[in-house]
């Protein structure tokens, strides 16, 4: 038999609707924002790892000079320590874009599509492999150089033959860096469009993969003998890399995501307890007079307890089926989203049961004992007491500091302003402390962190503007070898709008360890450095930049020297220029990525010890006009130019483009935390709705009243919209200032995650804007449906109310 | 014997929606309130009709349930009658709907509740303020000196400043009297007033009464109290939904 008080329990839960579902969504709004972060973060750090691990990653990437061939292939796969090897010829060749812009493209060919064993490549659309005399494009790449399968579009190889070929399909390629984060989009072709193009037979790109790809020392050691065995076979080797094992191009930024993801999973956590317990507790002190009422009748202690717990219990089960399957379904979306930024399909979307039991503890196990504490001050109260409240009045004021600093007492310029409805709204915030802070705690979490989340976002762009300012140029030129410096800076100074021109060169260079051992590819830029020079300093992070009298001085990134502990600022780095190995002293560290390391060092010197004095491979070229249809015009003149008097450009960037792509590469950081911006700020806005819903129908009898002594609907609301407004308002001014060490702690771990720096920190004026104004419309939302419902109580309702 | 200063616009009770002729100040015709619940239908008020005369103070007693709080709500536009017509000082009160009755209600009819039900954020004169910040019928600038004059009137003016929870059960029905008379309206309604009473603030409340029916307005107070009922000008009995007798005490 059915007892009676569960009768009451499921009358409770069923009988007041409104009071259910606004319970149940407030808790499921914590429980879903958690949910998501979880189970995202689980997906992109497993499931990522898992697509990757399906392309067979190599562990290095050797390049040569001069073609080899399938014999040279096989020699390679018969090594001991190799467990596969496959090659591919690299072409860096242009693309002429829909608006006749010319982008540098990499062209892959690749002898047996069907039979790829490192680095995988599938096909995604059209034909496969690519047919005769077409090329499949990398499916992140058809938007960067503005084109769709079926397009035909000019390249131009190298050797300065010039083709219109069929785009055919696309491919897709995860091992290469999202072309619209880098820029440069990808090709595949066949060897028979290789030889159409006038290039013949060949490899020069060699993808290996060890015994043990998951020991990167391992890995190093097993690519330096290939290296070495080529290098022997006669082949120069402009390049070789070991990759870090299992990781994306782009782990650094997955890193700083999944990092990001945490802490606001951490963050969401905490909003989540403070929803939940904000909600149970409001439910409890509401039921206090029923509690009396219990007790008066001979209910026990155990027995009421009993009842409000399977309550309780039945909201978090109630809040738990909304928000799992949300979460999932939310977190996929997301997952997926992110991805596709990475240019990744994830295969799996699989959930390990720890992201429900952390969803299900906190909605099953916080609320029971967040029910603890109201229901143990209810049954301090006699039920006398409890069934007394016929008189408006719960919740204390007048009692503290606050309430005092509130009352007539010390606002007595206003007391001949006609504000007694503000003055009502405002004291009513601090009626009760307990509920106020939870509210408070909640949305001051939210009204932080979205503020942060600008923050971060300020910083992220702070932080790219402080690594591009220091090229004091609008395009840079790269040639396919080197030329007489002061024949490029003087044909280039006679293009129109060309105001200066700088010279430098590049070199491929590596470390070489104390044990002998040698680092993957090092890009040495050496640039002229004087007072005019048109690349200034770099952000420092630690040390100086380079001086004009510096000799064997270098610059490094600051995450390279995390990556080579041996290495520190003021001691010495051994670096292997044209075979020969060169002592350098590092002077400074700037802020910096460690994917393709680029140390610097003066020009003069460099050309000395490299016998190129007077040579140069690359020009900084400066503009009368910096937007950026001007500099593009300026681009194709100069190329033309150059062209004309047989110089042979093998690469142009412009400034605004490293800009942009330096910015695309934070996009998904951006989105990210926009998302958690707006999950969070729904958290707290639902907050909030809760407890103003609480608070109406505390204080039905008080709406009575005031409807008594002549108020009108618009009156009734305003005193609880103006009080959701007080509480938002505060939340805003509380957020606003944690923001700060949020922000800061963000901008650490992100900066420190991505670059090996903290981000440059900026405090984003419009997110606090953009939040106050967010806040208020959120206090409004939140507070109209509860103000509502209590203008259209009739007076006799709610004094007949209890 | 207590003086009210008049508002020199007389702003408050200017809205002419469903004003009828006052012949008397409270007109009741016929009046009938029927319940609709899950136990049935119970009929609160029989045909009652019933006038009152400005300045006059009047008692209303009965059992429990007998209706008499239903007749008192039904005259402040709390409650709507069934059928019937209620006019008070002219205004035609069942024709007007929630919001409108909200706004002549404070504008025309100060309620005085057995449980003060002051705001407990607002101190005395705030309460007060506030009714008159809803009514209007006073000038902005003039109301904190009305409002003080209210105190005055009532003996509160020393705890003007206080909140309600610092004032002792007799203290908050003085105030709860003065903010009745923030509109300055020509009628007053109490429910069990002094229920909540001591027999000394009790006393206290009823002077008061007996000093505002003086000054011209009308008082209806239900309760339960035959002694106290004595001792106002006019007694009516309500038995079952229905007055059954009258009697004019002095």
């Amino acid at each position: 038999m059915f007892r009676a008080r569960w009768y009451k329990v499921f009358n409770d839960l069923f009988g007041n609707k409104t009071r259910t579902l606004l319970i149940v969504l407030s808790m499921s709004v914590g429980l879903f924002a958690l949910g998501i972060i979880l189970s995202a973060r689980t997906i992109l750090s497993e499931g990522l790892a898992e697509s990757f691990a399906a392309i067979t990653p190599s562990s290095g990437t050797v390049r040569t000079i001069e073609l080899f061939d399938e014999d040279f292939i096989q020699s390679i796969r018969s090594m001991k320590d190799v467990q596969e090897a496959d090659a591919r010829r690299n072409i860096s060749a242009r693309v002429q874009t829909a608006s006749g812009e010319w982008k540098n493209i990499t062209i892959f060919v690749v002898a047996d599509y069907d039979d790829i064993r490192v680095n995988k490549v599938a096909s995604q659309s059209g034909p496969w492999p690519p047919p005769e005399r077409e090329v499949l494009i990398e499916r992140a790449a058809l938007s960067v150089i503005e084109a769709q399968v079926g397009d035909v579009v000019l390249v131009k190889f190298p050797n300065d033959v010039e083709r219109k070929i069929r785009i055919a399909g696309t491919a897709y390629d995860p091992a290469q860096l999202p072309a619209q984060i880098d820029g440069t989009p990808y090709g595949y072709i066949t060897f028979d469009t290789l030889n159409w193009f006038g290039e013949s037979y060949g490899f020069n790109e060699l993808h290996v993969l060890a015994t043990h790809p998951e020991d990167k020392a391992w890995a190093q050691q097993v690519v330096n003998r290939v290296k070495d065995k080529a290098e022997k076979s006669g082949y120069t080797i402009p390049l070789s890399m070991t990759a870090e094992p299992g990781q994306l191009p782009m782990n650094d930024v997955l890193q700083g995501i999944l990092l990001l993801m945490g802490m606001l999973g951490i963050l969401s956590l905490f909003l989540s307890i403070f929803l939940v317990v904000n909600t149970v507790s409001a439910l409890l002190t509401q039921q206090q007079r029923q509690i009396g009422v219990m007790k008066a009748v001979g209910g026990s202690t155990l027995q009421i307890l009993g009842m409000y717990l399977v309550m309780v219990l039945a909201y978090g089960v109630l809040a738990l089926l909304i928000a799992i399957p949300f979460g999932v379904v939310g977190a996929r979306g997301l997952s997926n989203a992110l991805a596709g930024f990475f240019n990744f399909d994830i295969y799996s979307m699989d959930l390990p049961p720890q992201t429900f039991l952390i969803q299900i503890a906190i909605g099953l196990v916080l609320p029971v004992l967040a029910s603890l504490v109201p229901f143990l001050s209810s049954l301090r109260i006699s039920a006398a007491e409890a069934m007394s409240s016929y008189s408006i009045g719960r919740g204390r004021f007048g009692k503290n500091w606050i309430d005092q600093l509130l009352s007539g007492a010390n606002i007595w310029f206003m007391r001949n302003l006609s504000i007694r409805s503000i003055l009502l709204s405002v004291r009513n915030t601090f009626r009760n402390k307990g509920r106020l802070t939870l509210t408070l705690i909640t949305l001051t979490l939210g009204s932080a962190t979205f503020i942060s989340v600008f923050n971060v976002r300020d910083s992220l762009s702070h932080t790219v503007d402080d690594m591009i300012k220091w090229f004091n140029c609008d395009i840079m030129l790269t040639f396919d070898r080197t030329y007489l410096a002061d024949k490029v800076e003087f044909s280039a100074l006679t293009v129109p709008g060309v105001t200066q021109t700088d010279v430098w060169i590049q070199l491929p260079t590596r470390l070489i360890r104390s044990d002998d051992s040698e680092s993957g590819m090092i890009y040495m830029f050496a640039p002229t450095v004087h007072p005019e020079s048109l690349i200034v300093s770099p952000t420092i992070a630690e040390g100086r930049w380079l001086m004009p009298d510096d000799d064997n001085a270098v610059v490094v990134p600051s995450a390279f020297l995390q990556d080579e502990p041996e290495l520190h600022l003021g001691g010495d780095i051994v670096l292997k220029l044209d075979g020969k190995e060169h002592t350098f002293k590092i002077v400074g560290t700037y802020v910096g990525m460690a994917i393709l390391p680029l140390v610097y060092t003066n020009y003069e010197y460099i050309t000395q010890i490299t016998n190129r004095i007077g040579e140069a491979d690359a020009l900084m070229v400066k503009m009368e006009r910096h937007d950026p249809a001007y500099v593009d015009a300026a681009t194709r003149a100069l190329e033309d130019h150059f062209e004309q008097i047989g110089v042979r450009v093998s690469m142009v960037s412009t400034i605004n483009n490293e800009r942009t792509e330096a910015e695309a590469s934070f996009d998904a950081i951006v989105a990210l935390l926009l998302v958690m911006a707006i999950l969070l700020a729904l958290v707290g806005g639902l907050g909030l709705m809760g407890t103003m819903s609480i608070n109406v129908l505390e204080r039905t009898r008080e709406i009575g009243v005031l409807r008594a002594i002549g108020a009108p609907n618009r009156g009734v609301a305003s005193v609880f919209i103006l009080e959701g407004i007080v509480i938002g308002l505060m939340s805003w001014a509380m957020g606003a200032v944690l923001a700060i060490p949020i922000s800061q702690g963000l901008n650490q771990a992100l900066g420190q995650a991505v670059m090996g720096v903290p981000l440059s920190y900026s405090y984003s004026i419009q997110g606090l804007w953009t939040w106050l104004v967010v806040v208020i419309l959120l206090s409004v939302l939140a507070s109209f449906i509860p103000a509502r419902n209590a203008s259209r109580l009739t007076v006799r309702e709610v004094l007949a109310y209890e | 014997m207590l003086e009210f200063k008049e508002n020199p616009n007389k702003k408050g009770r200017e809205d002419n929606r469903g004003v009828k002729p006052a012949s008397h100040l409270v007109g009741l015709r016929d009046v009938v309130k029927t319940y609709h619940s899950s136990a049935g239908i119970f009929t609160a008020l029989k045909g009652v009709d019933l006038q009152v005369e400005s300045g006059a103070f009047v008692s209303i007693i009965g059992k429990s349930g007998s209706g008499k709080s239903t007749l008192i709500n039904i005259i402040t536009g709390i409650d709507r009658p069934t059928s019937g017509e209620v006019v008070i000082d002219g205004t035609a009160v069942h024709d007007l709907n929630e919001e409108e009755i909200a706004v002549w209600r404070g504008r025309s009819v100060g309620v005085i509740f057995q449980f003060f039900q002051l705001l407990p954020t607002l101190t005395a004169v705030e309460n007060i303020l506030l009714a008159m910040d809803y009514g209007g019928y006073y000038p902005r600038t003039e109301r904190p000196d009305q409002a003080m004059h209210l105190l005055e009137l009532v003996g509160m003016a020393d705890h003007a400043h206080h909140l309600p929870s610092a004032l002792s059960g007799g203290q908050q029905q003085c105030v709860a009297i003065a903010r009745a008379l923030a509109n300055n309206p020509v009628l007053l309604t109490a429910d069990e007033p002094t229920g909540n009473l001591d027999s000394k603030s009790t006393e206290m409340v009823f002077r008061l009464f007996e000093n505002l029916a003086n000054s011209g307005k009308a008082i209806l107070m239900v309760t339960h109290d035959n002694e106290l009922a004595e001792r106002a000008q006019r007694t009516i009995r309500i038995v079952d939904g229905r007055i059954q007798d009258e009697f004019v005490n002095r």
